[in-house]
């Protein structure tokens, strides 16, 4: 069963699934690291971005629904308002309290908007509108082929990817961004007010995670429920990354990624050498999460952190 | 008669029921639910039955969230746990209370294997860790290829199964809500009682700071797999009889959805009191349950999917307590309590 072809294949999709999770692996890091907060809601949110184009861009609950792409950078402004809103509204009450708080409160958010999601559309597949899905493959090297959709929302994840390394190197703001996260009292000193970067960080978060969820919801052609796991697989791809490092993340969801298509090739249905049932392509990176949390819980790049009384 | 109530002693003072209100209390109290299926019937009486049995599954979260402070979001997983082993034992006709009772020591079992990694993490690597054991269990019942282990994914229990061995078969609405209620009062006491002992002492001592804890001697990892077993313990009990008391089992019972609406219950009540998780229980459980009638009414009337509005009641609930009082309703009403004792003096 293991050819060169297929293994390319699935390589070839492994790392493009990756690229789409970094997104909203970067997410997550970006605002662990800014302000400390462990956001569980991060799979619903990505959620809102992929139901967003269905509900502006299609018939689904609007009468007369946007045009596909006005709709598409209608979802990713929705996106940076739900940022500073949440920032706003909710996590601003919760800065100084104990973690346990914090993370009840994403866990809650997330019940919230996939309670409204399931609502408004059911927990059905939603299609995309046609100016958004493309049906052909795409022929690689060596006779590996790859979906078109898929091709295309990789190749803009990781314009994205690409853009918020420069952003975070060469501007200002990014270097602001950078300081908090380092150290929140240097940055202070030095004129850096933290409230301004704090609510930047939750609107680049959430934007980006967005825009993941939007991409993610293209890469099949539609919006899905199974795009709320995609909240937990995150998680093996930081932990690995390193939880508060930025191409941690990135490193993390590409080897995530990679994991989840070998798994749901090589391990169900009828492709597989050892088949151990549906569904375990998103089960072994939560494996893998265990295992990383046992062995190496700070991960590739993560800062170790000591504790003195 | 003196004027209040003063403690003379440090053993009155850690009593199981310190005040004299609360002893009155409690002799009035205590009879009401024993007289309560004589007062309601049917529907009511299984919402009741239901209630005690959250009950139960929340005081074990009390356990290893309130008292060891260990963020555990595998509630749904250990209910499962509980679910399925006692549905499987059913089966083999070994009685009920020995299923549910292994039931429990399965989900112990886990929880303790699930603790193994806070020898060397803590904080929010449990939480995720145990997250992620949520979703390997749903993804693990629903798997046809297990079967042969867990008995396929959707089961239903025997209706009159025996007690212990082949003897005293039970199965009545009335059977169930008093076996429910035996249960609960038997973890509650537990509960209360665990908190004045020493391990009580020992896991509050590492919730506080484990660091400061560890360098006064105390054992905390071995603490917290302690705090895991005894709530792993009564989270897998509550399991068997929820399953027991639906007669059917399926994984959708046991989702993360089931896991935020404990965390209400629990949040709500207040952390770390035995008598706030009850009174949470109680509260969430009507509230949830009349939301839900007047929800299934509007999705009738409207023809949309009304129903699916459930969490985010919860989910509002959970955030609003955090903001107002993340103590719980139990610390509000004792702050009321003192402002009124002082009105309309300010100290």
């Amino acid at each position: 069963m293991v050819d060169v072809t297929t293994f390319l294949d699935i390589t070839v999709s492994g790392i493009g699934l990756g690229a789409l999770y970094a997104l909203i692996a970067m997410g997550f890091a970006l605002i662990y690291k800014v302000t400390g907060v462990l956001n569980f809601a991060q799979g619903q949110i990505a959620m809102i971005g992929a139901y967003g184009v269905v509900f502006l861009g299609t018939g689904a609950v609007l009468s007369s629904p946007l045009p596909a792409f006005a709709a598409l950078a209608a979802t990713i402004a929705l996106g940076i308002v739900l940022g500073i809103a949440l920032e706003r509204i909710v996590f601003r009450q919760f800065i100084g309290e104990p973690v346990l708080s914090v993370i009840i409160v994403t866990l809650a958010l997330g019940g919230i908007f996939s309670g409204f999601i399931a609502f408004l559309f059911g927990r059905n597949f939603r299609a995309y509108p046609p100016e958004l899905t493309f049906g052909s493959r795409i022929d690689l090297v060596a006779g590996a082929t790859i979906q078109t959709a898929f091709a295309i929302a990789v190749l803009l994840a990781l314009v994205v990817v690409a853009a918020l390394m420069l952003f975070f190197r060469y501007t200002v703001t990014g270097s602001i961004l950078r300081a908090a996260a380092t150290d929140e009292q240097a940055a202070m000193v030095l004129g850096v007010s933290i409230e301004r970067t704090i609510a930047l960080a939750w609107t680049i978060s959430i934007a980006i995670t967005a825009i993941g969820g939007i991409l993610l919801a293209m890469s099949s052609d539609g919006a899905g429920f199974s795009i709320e796991a995609t909240g937990i697989i995150i998680f093996a791809a930081v932990v690995f990354g390193g939880l508060d490092s930025i191409p941690g993340a990135f490193i993390g969801a590409i080897v995530v990624g990679l994991l989840q298509e070998y798994g749901s090739f090589y391990f169900e249905g009828g492709t597989a050498i050892v088949d151990v049932g549906p569904g375990f392509g998103e089960i072994l990176p939560l494996l893998f999460l265990l295992v990383v949390i046992v062995v190496k819980p700070y991960g590739l790049f993560g800062t170790e952190r000591i504790e003195r009384l | 008669m003196p004027c209040g109530e003063y403690f003379t002693s440090y053993e009155s003072r850690m009593g199981l029921i310190p005040w004299r209100t609360q002893r009155i209390a409690l002799v009035f109290g205590l009879p009401i639910p024993f007289l309560v299926p004589f007062l309601v019937g049917g529907g009511t009486l299984t919402l009741f039955t239901q209630m005690y049995i959250f009950a139960i599954a929340v005081l074990g979260l009390n356990v290893i969230l309130g008292y060891a402070g260990e963020i555990v979001l595998a509630q749904g997983a250990f209910m499962a746990l509980g679910a399925y082993t006692t549905s499987q034992l059913l089966g083999t006709g070994v009685g009920l209370l020995p299923a549910i009772l292994f039931g429990g020591v399965v989900a112990a079992l886990v929880a303790v294997g699930f603790g193994l990694p806070s020898f060397r993490v803590k904080g929010f690597y449990i939480a995720i860790s145990t997250l992620a054991l949520q979703f390997i269990t749903e993804w693990f019942l629903n798997n046809g290829q297990f079967e042969a282990v867990h008995g396929g994914a959707r089961q239903t229990l025997p209706s009159t199964p025996s007690v212990v061995g082949p003897v005293a078969a039970i199965g009545t609405d009335l059977d169930i809500y008093y076996l429910a209620l035996v249960f609960m009062l038997a973890f509650a006491m537990l509960s209360l009682n665990l908190s004045r002992t020493g391990i009580g002492r020992m896991f509050r001592a590492v919730h506080e700071n484990d660091l400061s804890a560890a360098v006064l001697g105390v054992n905390v990892f071995r603490n917290k797999l302690l705090a895991f077993a005894i709530g792993g313990f009564m989270i897998g009990v509550s399991g068997g009889l929820f399953a027991f008391n639906i007669g059917f089992i399926d994984p959708q019972f046991f989702t993360l959805t089931l896991t935020l609406e404990h965390y209400v219950m629990l949040l709500f009540g207040g952390l770390g009191r035995v008598w706030g998780a009850l009174l949470g229980v109680g509260v969430v459980t009507i509230v949830r349950d009349t939301l839900q009638n007047a929800l299934q009414v509007a999705a009738e009337i409207t023809g949309t999917n009304a129903t699916a509005l459930v969490p985010v009641f919860f989910g509002v609930i959970i955030i609003v307590v955090l903001v107002v009082e993340p103590k719980g309703v139990l610390a509000a009403l004792g702050k009321i309590k003192e402002y009124l004792r002082k009105w309309p003096f300010a100290y």
